[in-house]
């Protein structure tokens, strides 16, 4: 039996867009089961001998068919878990959605993202995971710094690509603030101007030095640097329980955690 | 020449008169930045600094919204975490409470902030997604109805000159005026007294201005508000809310010699009686040279602590209650096991638990399991039978769990319902305590886990 492999791109409506031609392709091939059928995200470096590779177009109609789809059967929050899921950085999750959004047609299960004794639910699963407790991270630890003219500016280094889960957070806490988060490991910059709908802009001339900071910046960054080193118990102090709870990695866009002034560097 | 010093609120300025020469010294302002430093200080030894419990969606035109699950921004170097601009109003105090870092017997800066200058701090360090809100308490300034008065105003500004939606956790002054206490209650989200120390005892020693019947009264007032503000809730839906997210309290532990199972029935009961959502147990830290006090140097009783917030979980989420963790006989809860492995090896006779079958209430028993994975337990079973395999990968901790369960009828591996031999094993796995490696030991724990006449008993428990 001759395994096929789907390669898609690695976003929403390309993976979507690939679970499209999945099914196409097993119904005009007459293949007996989806097992026989897999989707990834790039060429492996040594193609195996008994597989076929296929490269997908992202088509946005067929994306879109299957979105409804998902709605439809599954409902809005499985809908939001599952793009979670894509958003990870997993080279596994393109299949994992695939044969969780199958499992779920076969069944029909609307509760399909529960049945975690299954392996590509479990795997689809751990995706969504990872990238929601990304996500909260994100939602605690981001820092805006005031530029002239009030602009309010974030920048973040996310591991998965959470940004678009992150905006309407921050959409709905200031309305009436024009903010930016910039995103430096995708490079894409979320934008929210005041009172209006957020969107999001890629390969955009970056904004780096270009802006300078307000001179009640820098208090408030020292304020609040004073206050996270006041409200410290000294004789408590646990700095290992400081790295559990406040991983490293988050620290270098951290205002209170940084020696000097933070700039937008 | 007599030289008088005389602070007063005017200018510097010498006076010749005569033989005398009067100086008038005037302490230069305080910046916001020292007035901060100063009452965060004075704030720290509060323990709550949790923004849950309460959903408020932006209304697309002022600042803020509410997630119930709470949001952490940052975690200090203690590793406690900052959610909230957590202040005192002011740590000028009339009171002399011995543990207290403001006791007006102690000789620290003294500042107090105006409300807009805690506006002003609030709504910018919110924008810049530092802190989820505020945390308002404060010493007694002048009298406990002045006082509370200076908080309301603070609220009413933020409110409704700032606009801010943000969570505000304000404290309830025990003694103030109960007009004060409701209309402070319809601005903030969370509202706590503090109970300070388990036993009226207790209180009337160490703070000898403060009294249980005091505290208890606006916990009441508080609690009733909050039941009342649902029914009108019910009935209109534009009523303002009161004290949507609860009322929590704290109280000291390790400076007065309660057992652990006097300090869970008064939490137990605090619950059940006042409808608190949480309370809070602070392990005593020693900030003040006293006698009726541990001594500075003694460390905070931290273990004894981590079981206390322990055995609260079980209390609010699993469904046990207090007397089946401890008893008259056994006071004290075990500093070798967590509470639910102790309460689990004492009633060996209700395992193993079959996965597949077993009640969620009964799965919740299970040493290992949590909330989130007998729910995840529950849902998934549904459609088909689990295997260790698929317990582990949802997050069940199987190194405690595997002398307890069985999947469809088998256990994990070879191993005996015996006290004994699960004791050993669990004891062998060691358990993650949050002050793990940090320069602290067991050896040290127990030096310094306070005189309590059986702590013999739980230090050399029968299977050592």
């Amino acid at each position: 039996m001759n395994e096929y492999v789907f390669v898609c791109e690695d976003s929403i409506e390309g993976i979507l867009s690939g679970v499209y031609e999945a099914y196409s392709f097993k119904k005009e091939n007459k293949i007996k089961s989806h097992d026989s059928l897999r989707l990834a995200i790039k060429f492996p470096d040594i193609c195996p001998l008994f597989a076929e590779y296929v490269a997908i177009d992202t088509n946005f109609e067929n994306a879109e068919k299957v979105i409804n789809t998902i709605r439809k059967r599954f409902g809005e929050e499985a809908y939001y878990n599952l793009c979670l899921a894509i958003a990870s950085c997993f080279e596994e999750k393109a299949d994992a959605v695939y044969h969780t959004i199958e499992l779920g047609i076969r069944t029909n299960d609307r509760h399909v993202l529960d049945r975690l004794s299954k392996d590509c639910v479990q795997k689809a699963f751990k995706c969504m995971r990872a990238s929601a407790n990304e996500m909260h991270h994100t939602i605690e630890f981001i820092r805006f710094m005031e530029l002239d003219g009030g602009i309010l500016y974030a920048k973040i280094n996310a591991k998965h690509n959470i940004l678009p889960f992150v905006m309407p957070h921050f959409a709905d806490r200031l309305p009436m603030e024009n903010f930016i988060i910039y995103d430096e490991n995708a490079d894409v910059y979320g934008l929210h101007p005041s009172f209006k709908a957020w969107y999001l802009a890629q390969g955009v001339a970056p904004l780096g030095g270009m802006i300078k900071t307000t001179a009640a910046e820098d208090e408030y960054q020292e304020l609040f640097r004073r206050f996270c080193k006041t409200i410290a118990v000294e004789s408590r102090e646990n700095k290992k329980l400081q790295t559990n709870l406040l991983p490293l990695r988050f620290r270098p866009n951290m205002t209170e955690l940084l020696k000097f002034k933070q700039t937008n560097e | 020449m007599d030289s008088i010093l005389v602070s007063t609120g005017k200018n510097n300025l010498s006076v010749c008169n005569g033989k005398l020469n009067i100086e008038l010294h005037k302490a230069p302002p305080k910046s916001i930045m020292d007035k901060l430093e100063i009452l965060t200080m004075a704030a720290k030894y509060d323990v709550a600094c949790t923004s849950s419990g309460v959903d408020r969606k932006g209304n697309g035109r002022d600042m803020g919204n509410c997630i119930s699950a709470g949001i952490c921004h940052s975690f200090s170097s203690d590793g406690r975490c900052i959610s909230l601009l957590k202040i005192l109003m002011s740590n000028e105090c009339v009171y002399d409470c011995k543990y207290c870092i403001n006791r007006n017997s102690n000789d620290v800066p003294r500042a107090t902030f105006t409300p807009d200058e805690i506006c002003e701090l609030t709504m910018n360090f919110y924008r810049r997604n530092y802190i989820e809100g505020l945390f308002l308490s404060s010493g007694i300034l002048n009298n406990p109805s002045y006082t509370m008065e200076l908080m309301y105003q603070t609220l009413y500004k933020l409110r409704n000159v700032y606009r801010f939606r943000g969570y505000v956790h304000v404290k309830g002054i025990p003694g103030a005026d109960p007009v004060l206490i409701r209309q402070t209650g319809y601005l903030a989200d969370r509202m706590s007294v503090n109970l300070e120390l388990p036993t009226a005892e207790s209180l009337e020693k160490l703070a000898p201005n403060k009294h249980r019947k005091n505290i208890l009264k606006p916990m009441r007032q508080i609690q009733n508000g909050i039941a009342q503000g649902k029914q009108e809730l019910a009935l209109y839906k534009s009523a303002p809310s009161f004290v949507p997210a609860g009322q929590s309290t704290q109280m000291i532990i390790g400076a007065t010699p309660e057992s652990d199972y006097q300090i869970m029935s008064v939490a137990e009961s605090l619950y059940d009686k006042f409808g608190l959502k949480r309370v809070f147990y602070s392990a005593y830290v020693g900030i003040n040279e006293d006698k009726a006090l541990p001594s500075v140097r003694e460390a905070a009783p931290l273990l004894r602590e981590h079981r206390l917030y322990q055995a609260d979980w079980l209390l609010r989420y699993y469904s046990f209650r207090v007397d089946e963790l401890l008893n008259e006989r056994h006071q004290n809860f075990n500093i070798f096991l967590d509470p639910k492995c102790d309460w689990a090896l004492g009633h060996l006779e209700q395992f193993p638990v079959e996965i597949n079958k077993a009640d969620y209430n009964v799965l919740l028993r299970v040493p290992g399991i949590g909330v989130k994975s007998a729910q995840r337990i529950c849902k998934a079973r549904k459609t088909g039978p689990l295997d260790f395999d698929s317990l582990k990968k949802m997050g069940v901790a199987l190194k405690r769990a595997l002398y307890f369960i069985t999947c469809s009828g088998k256990m994990m591996y070879n191993t005996k319902i015996d006290e004994n031999y699960i004791t050993r094993n669990l004891l062998a796995e060691h358990e993650k305590l949050p002050f793990d490696k940090d320069g602290m030991t067991y050896r040290q724990l127990t030096l310094f886990d306070d005189a309590q006449e059986n702590i013999n008993e739980t230090l050399q428990p029968a299977f050592l």
